[in-house]
């Protein structure tokens, strides 16, 4: 057991690990080409082993191609550099005034290390896309689609039972949260180029909605990782009742709020059926009151993008007019609405949303280690100035 | 002194699991459908062949009202007609070919896009929908009170449309003129010309 505890606190092991560190950054940089920034994040650092393989496009491919290089992951480093540093500071390091400064950057190290673990577990992204003179109570996740059936009977308010994408494996029955139905997913296409046939297609999976009435086909095409394109993520699902089956629609997040709604009926009752983003709603509405795209003078080069918001919260003594733009986000809510992009000619203003509850460890771990470097090199200087007076 | 610092760290590891997705149930504010009404029984795209029947959903009127201001020259030959429900303006023309009507109107937001406004309108003189590939020949860039729209230009077996879209600060406008093919024809310098004086109320430059 000693041995072990050694093993873990030696310094050895420090330089070891940021070796593999500074491996695993390589081959995540070389695969963030065809993978994109979220898919590589996924892939080299939210995992505890991953395995490089020698790209297509890169020379010698077809001698080459049996290559693969496994590693370690982000999880396992972060984890194994965190435990190390715990096990130096349990065992080697004694704390003493001298090395106060030590103990502060460690700490810090220590308090980011566990920050970058809390975000990657707890945080949140999404994008909410706002009109000018418009609201939205809702964002939209970047990559992630949901399966939805919406009840919209209520007179006061609409209900939405949300299945995530990820659940839906062909074959595999899922029951609609309180609902009498349930699902069987018959074809799952995360990527697929959706069309409309000139007559009805023989062998059609559905035999309900926009599929049978619009005869809209989906064929499935490669998952795309690039960042400005988007994954048309289709489904052909079966709907079943407390009495056997209801029928079988084609839901695809193309299929939006433009075309009329497909409805799944069981006796008095009716949802909405659809495939979409991802959705988090919110207890208030972003009001987009005007959108600046400021250009400087006589020129198309931008110098500023701004929205003036105005935010009606449910509870009125919340509500918050706020002026959004680069490098100066709205905190509100523990949420964060960042200016990110914009549409429509410059009517519509972008927002990413980040919910993100350790934003600020970040800041106070490096508030820490300026502090400890401080101290340090200070007590350093101190005593260097003293030995200059004696001759 | 090891024990609980594993302990610490299974612990957070099983975090990192639970993040698996479960179904759930929510509840929102009312939400409203920009398109008509549940459509259960099957209801192909072309609605009846009058295109100037159209459902006026509530709301669209007092949108209609609360659009800015619209001012143009009427050209020679045009009838002009009082605005009513949706339509900012309204315009009749008659010729030896027939007769066709402008009407002009208004609604927030992009009402579908250019793509569903062409094929609404397609839809109407029984011409059948195009995909995006089908719109450069039948439109054309045209500024409207100082703004970029388009002119489409579409020709059916009796009917035609000549319109033109605008998108404005986040509403769109539609100055759509339909009727006989001939008399459309004849009325295309004139629309050009009532396209060029149209001036909408700006408060945003």
């Amino acid at each position: 057991m000693a041995t072990l505890f050694k093993f873990f606190a030696s310094l050895r092991l420090t330089v070891v690990l940021l070796a593999f560190s500074m491996v695993l950054v390589f081959f995540g940089t070389l695969d963030q080409v065809q993978y994109g920034i979220w898919h590589t994040q996924k892939l080299y650092f939210e995992s505890f082993l991953v395995v490089w393989s020698y790209p297509e496009q890169a020379p010698f491919y077809d001698k080459l191609f049996w290559f693969h290089l496994p590693m370690p992951g982000g999880y396992l480093l972060g984890g194994l550099l965190l435990i190390n540093l715990l096990a130096a500071h349990l065992t080697r390091f004694t704390l003493s005034i001298k090395k106060s400064g030590i103990f502060l950057i460690h700490f810090g190290l220590i308090l980011l290390l566990v920050s970058e673990l809390l975000t990657d577990l707890v945080s949140q992204e999404s994008q909410m896309p706002v009109d000018e003179g418009g609201r939205a109570n809702y964002s939209q996740a970047f990559r992630e689609n949901e399966l939805v059936f919406i009840d919209r009977s209520h007179p006061e308010h609409d209900t939405v039972h949300s299945i995530p994408v990820s659940l839906l494996e062909p074959g595999k029955r899922i029951d609609v949260p309180d609902t009498p139905l349930s699902i069987r997913t018959v074809r799952f296409f995360p990527n697929s180029n959706v069309g409309r046939a000139q007559a009805p297609v023989a062998d059609n999976l559905a035999d309900s909605g926009a599929a049978v009435q619009m005869n809209v086909v989906a064929t499935p095409a490669e998952v795309t990782y690039a960042e400005n394109e988007i994954n048309t993520a289709t489904a052909y699902v079966e709907v079943t009742g407390p009495e056997g089956v209801i029928g079988t629609w084609l839901v695809s997040n193309v299929i939006d709020e433009r075309f009329p709604p497909q409805i799944v009926s069981l006796d008095e009752q009716s949802w909405e059926i659809a495939l979409r983003f991802t959705r988090f709603y919110y207890p208030f509405e972003m009001e987009l009151i005007d959108f600046k795209h400021d250009k400087y003078p006589g020129t198309e080069i931008p110098f500023n993008f701004s929205s003036e918001v105005m935010v009606h919260h449910q509870d009125e003594s919340k509500d918050q007019k706020a002026l959004i733009y680069m490098n100066h986000p709205l905190r509100y809510e523990g949420l964060t609405f960042y200016q990110a992009s914009f549409a429509n000619q410059d009517t519509t203003s972008i927002f990413q949303v980040v919910r993100n509850p350790g934003w600020i460890l970040p800041y106070v771990s490096v508030l820490l280690m300026g502090l400890g470097m401080c101290v340090q090199f200070g007590m350093h200087f101190i005593k260097f100035l003293g030995k200059r007076k004696t001759p | 002194m090891i024990r609980p610092l594993t302990a610490a760290l299974a612990t957070l590891l099983l975090l990192a699991a639970c993040d698996k997705p479960e179904p759930v149930t929510y509840t929102i504010p009312k939400e409203e459908r920009n398109v008509a009404e549940a459509v259960q029984a099957p209801q192909p795209s072309a609605p009846a062949a009058d295109g100037n029947k159209m459902q006026v959903l509530p709301g669209m009127q007092e949108a209609a009202q609360a659009a800015p201001e619209l001012a143009y020259e009427v050209p020679e030959g045009w009838e002009e007609f009082p605005p009513q429900s949706v339509r900012k303006a309204n315009f009749r023309v008659s010729d030896e070919n027939g007769s066709a009507e402008l009407a002009v109107t208004v609604f927030p937001g992009d009402v579908g896009g250019t793509l569903a406004n062409i094929n609404r309108w397609r839809g109407q003189i029984g011409l059948d929908p195009i995909d995006a590939e089908g719109m450069p020949p039948i439109t054309r860039p045209f500024t409207i009170s100082d703004h970029g729209g388009i002119i489409v230009d579409l020709q059916g077996p009796e009917q035609s449309i000549l319109g033109g879209i605008l998108s404005f600060h986040g509403s769109t406008w539609f100055f759509k003129m339909q009727g006989a093919t001939g008399t459309i024809a004849g009325q295309a310098e004139a629309m050009e010309a009532f396209l060029s004086s149209v001036r909408i109320e700006d408060e945003h430059h």
